[in-house]
């Protein structure tokens, strides 16, 4: 079931196209990555999915509605400029959210200390904001977004400014949202949170989607590449874009550097060479990143550019 | 929406009452009233002056010196015995007395019949006899100067040394050190020279006194030596015009009414000045806090910013209303405890402002002012990154607020009619401050009804003007606000 469907979604500041024509829906229980360098548009998308800006054209269905902050009760954000109110203390902060998003106090006190505990910060419950370190304040933060059990968790750059142990309480607590059923999207520039994190991937370069699919879709998306030790010579193998000798050659054996060509599966060349005679010693399939996809799809794009 | 917007006053109101200014605040106008006439009396002089006398004349002089300012101390007792007898309705305690007679300005003859019948204190025994409950008793002042006797050694002292004297007694540190000495040279009046010590400048109402005193003693010397006897010289020199008096009575002439009408009225249009202020600026620092802490984004995903914008002004309003409620009560326990003077007083004063219909346009232009001026304090906040910024919009604003605020009072409590009281009725930014300061003066009903009329629709089109550009603000940071800015934000529609 789609929590969120996004159709033709088109957002203009004056002269400046932040999205272009964006499509994309997520379900139930899904983790969804929404990459993209500086100005890409995630942050503007996710504004309006919330409600805080309102799209040129286009059309978002949010958990079977138009933006409203009558959703608010069902969506978490954790937005990327973080901050709280600094006289006020962390469970009050947390009410407050909790009760800012239809919840009675009661029930808001009750899941902010479940969450506090949680996140080993039960003994600073009643602590200002203003006398803990930016970790613990960025924990606050993350526990005003899940204090309502969103159906549909927004997070903006979550990992940004968390330390290795906090990214790992991250992650758990994504795993978790999700494992309960429901929809996370998060936008990040730390490839390796996607790459263990997503079911599927969306990546956006100047608001226009350039890709959606999983990972090993975007995978296909790159050639692949291949370490490999035959007597023959492989460059000749139909489907092999080139084939370079890696130093020389020892005992008739060569080792050869094998770029695929576009669509060209490793496993298919294999089978060939197996079915041909072609003797092999050596097989290496090199994996396409996402790191690697990220850089081919998005490029060098304007990195410094607002959203 | 309701619900957040109380959430969020809630939160506004929890936040201003944590600050330690808040509570200093609150506390200072109560604390500053009463230490007021506690400094007040302090620092008022009402110690006599201390004179010496040296009269090498034979000491006739000085005596007449003296007597002249004891009968004027008894004249200025004897004319506020009279306005207290007078403000009290105490004239059967003796119909007959001279201080039951307000119709006058007091001679010598009144004077000395005051005197003879015991003067103050035998007046006293009188009024206590006929005072009801809860009149105050009278206070008299101190006389304005004492008379004390030349020491031995000044006596004897001559020229310069006389004055070296004189001013080494000044300086002395002594309690009872003299102010002024006055000598009388043993050839008065062939020579009537006079010398005046004095430690500093001379009070002029001394040196009038001592010269009518002297001038008349002169005179009747000068009419005697013509031949005129001493009492025909006496008689010339104290012929003195009978000066019929017509006064109000204590509190009931037209400027005394007027002022005592618009204390209460005036008091409130320049207590929403200062809690509107107070609140102002707090409210200011809440909304730069949540813009510097970027905490906005979080905000807005919950709540509308019209709901964030109607909560602020609302929780803004709670805390005046708090404000005047804790003030207001201070002025009452006041006003309870010391009865008397302060009730006599708050009577005729409240008479204006007590009637239903009064008090319901008190709280409504006093609500609509709060709103009117608060919305504009939060869209300063919406619009700027720090405090620092936001005081250089700031002084504009309350600068142009304030000066007209403070022309209107003046032209009140001058109690004529103005134009500019007029103008600032009908222009809505002033008019819950020109409506309550006017309720003393008196104000037509329709002038109020149609004046609130106009504000209301001010407030209406202020709060789309101004929840524009509040919402147009909020997710702008570093945008310097310039009036073109501004202008385009009023006009933004929800993007």
């Amino acid at each position: 079931m789609s929590v969120l469907q996004v159709s033709n979604l088109v957002k203009r500041f004056d002269n400046v196209l932040a999205v272009d024509d964006l499509s994309f829906s997520v379900s139930q229980g899904e983790i969804f990555g929404f990459l993209g360098g500086n100005g890409a548009g995630k942050t503007t998308t996710l504004r309006m999915v919330l409600d805080i800006i309102r799209p040129t054209s286009g059309s978002i269905t949010v958990l079977g509605g138009a933006p409203d902050r009558r959703q608010a009760n069902a969506i978490g954000f954790l937005p990327e400029e973080r901050g709280l109110y600094s006289g006020m203390s962390a469970i009050d902060t947390i009410i407050y959210f909790g009760r800012l998003k239809g919840m009675s106090p009661g029930d808001a006190r009750r899941r902010g200390m479940a969450l506090l505990e949680r996140f080993d910060l039960a003994g600073r419950a009643k602590s200002d904001i203003g006398d803990m370190s930016k970790g613990m304040a960025q924990k606050v933060q993350l526990a005003t977004a899940l204090v309502n059990d969103p159906q549909l968790l927004m997070l903006d750059e979550p990992f940004s400014g968390l330390d290795p142990v906090n990214q790992g309480l991250l992650e758990a607590e994504i795993l978790s949202a999700s494992q309960r059923g429901a929809a996370v999207i998060f936008s990040t520039h730390v490839m390796q949170h996607a790459e263990r994190l997503c079911d599927r991937l969306l990546l956006l370069r100047k608001g226009r989607k350039r890709f959606e699919g999983t990972l090993e879709e975007a995978r296909g998306q790159l050639p692949a590449s291949l370490v490999a030790v035959s007597s023959s010579d492989l460059s000749d193998i139909a489907g092999v874009h080139s084939a370079s000798a890696i130093g020389e050659a020892s005992d008739g054996w060569q080792e050869y550097r094998v770029q695929l060509a576009p669509g060209i599966a490793p496993e298919s060349i294999l089978e060939h060479c197996s079915t041909s005679g072609i003797a092999l010693r050596r097989w290496d399939e090199r994996r396409a990143s996402l790191h690697d996809i990220f850089v081919h799809m998005v490029g060098e794009e304007g990195s410094n550019n607002d959203e | 929406m309701m619900n957040n917007v109380l959430l969020v006053a809630k939160r506004e109101i929890r936040q201003i009452l944590a600050m330690k200014s808040f509570w200093l605040t609150l506390l200072i106008l109560p604390v500053a009233l009463a230490l007021g006439p506690i400094f007040t009396s302090t620092l008022d002089d009402d110690e006599p002056s201390r004179v010496v006398m040296v009269d090498r004349s034979g000491g006739d002089v000085a005596a007449a010196i003296k007597a002249r300012f004891m009968a004027d101390d008894d004249r200025a007792t004897l004319r506020r015995l009279s306005r207290y007898v007078q403000r009290y309705d105490l004239e059967e305690a003796d119909p007959q007395a001279v201080w039951t007679q307000h119709d006058r300005w007091y001679t010598d003859a009144d004077i000395a019949t005051f005197r003879a019948s015991g003067g103050v204190d035998s007046a006293l025994e009188k009024i206590a006899a006929v005072k009801p409950d809860g009149v105050p008793e009278f206070e008299d002042d101190n006389p304005r100067y004492t008379f004390m006797p030349a020491t031995s050694q000044l006596q004897g002292l001559q020229g310069e040394e006389f004055g070296q004297a004189a001013q080494a007694l000044f300086d002395s540190d002594a309690d009872d050190a003299p102010e002024m000495v006055v000598l009388i040279g043993e050839n008065y009046p062939e020579n009537p020279e006079i010398g005046l010590f004095s430690a500093n400048q001379p009070n002029p109402v001394f040196v009038s006194g001592l010269q009518e005193t002297l001038t008349g003693d002169l005179r009747t010397r000068l009419l005697a030596s013509r031949g005129i006897t001493g009492a025909e010289a006496a008689a010339i020199q104290s012929a003195v015009p009978a000066i019929a008096v017509s006064t109000p009575p204590p509190g009931g002439g037209a400027r005394e009414a007027l002022l005592v009408r618009s204390i209460v009225p005036l008091a409130l249009a320049y207590i929403l000045m200062m809690s509107l202020m107070l609140t102002g600026s707090w409210m200011l620092q809440g909304s730069v806090e949540e813009r510097s802490n970027k905490l906005l984004e979080s905000l807005l995903a919950c709540i509308r910013p019209e709901e964030l914008m109607y909560g602020k002004l609302l929780g803004g309003l709670a805390v005046g209303l708090l404000m005047i409620l804790v003030w207001g009560g201070c002025a009452g326990i006041a006003a309870y405890a010391t009865q008397g003077v302060i009730s006599d007083l708050i009577r005729p004063a409240l008479e204006p402002v007590s009637s239903p219909g009064i008090i319901l346009a008190i709280l409504y232009f006093f609500i609509a002012g709060y709103i009117l001026i608060s919305a504009m304090f939060v869209a300063i906040g919406a619009m700027v990154d720090s405090m620092s910024e936001a005081q250089g919009y700031l002084m504009p604003v309350i600068l142009g607020l304030l000066l007209p605020i403070t022309f209107l009072i003046q032209a009140i409590l001058a109690g004529k009619d103005s134009m500019l009281i007029d103008l600032l009725t009908w222009i809505p930014l002033w008019t819950p401050f020109a409506v309550l300061a006017r309720l003393g003066l008196g104000i037509e009903t329709w002038v109020m009804i149609a004046a609130g009329a106009l504000l209301a629709v001010a407030i209406l089109v202020e709060m789309i003007f101004i929840g524009r550009l509040f919402r147009a603000s909020l997710l702008t940071t570093g945008q310097k606000p310039t009036l073109k800015r501004v202008l385009e934000r009023f006009r933004a529609q929800p993007q």
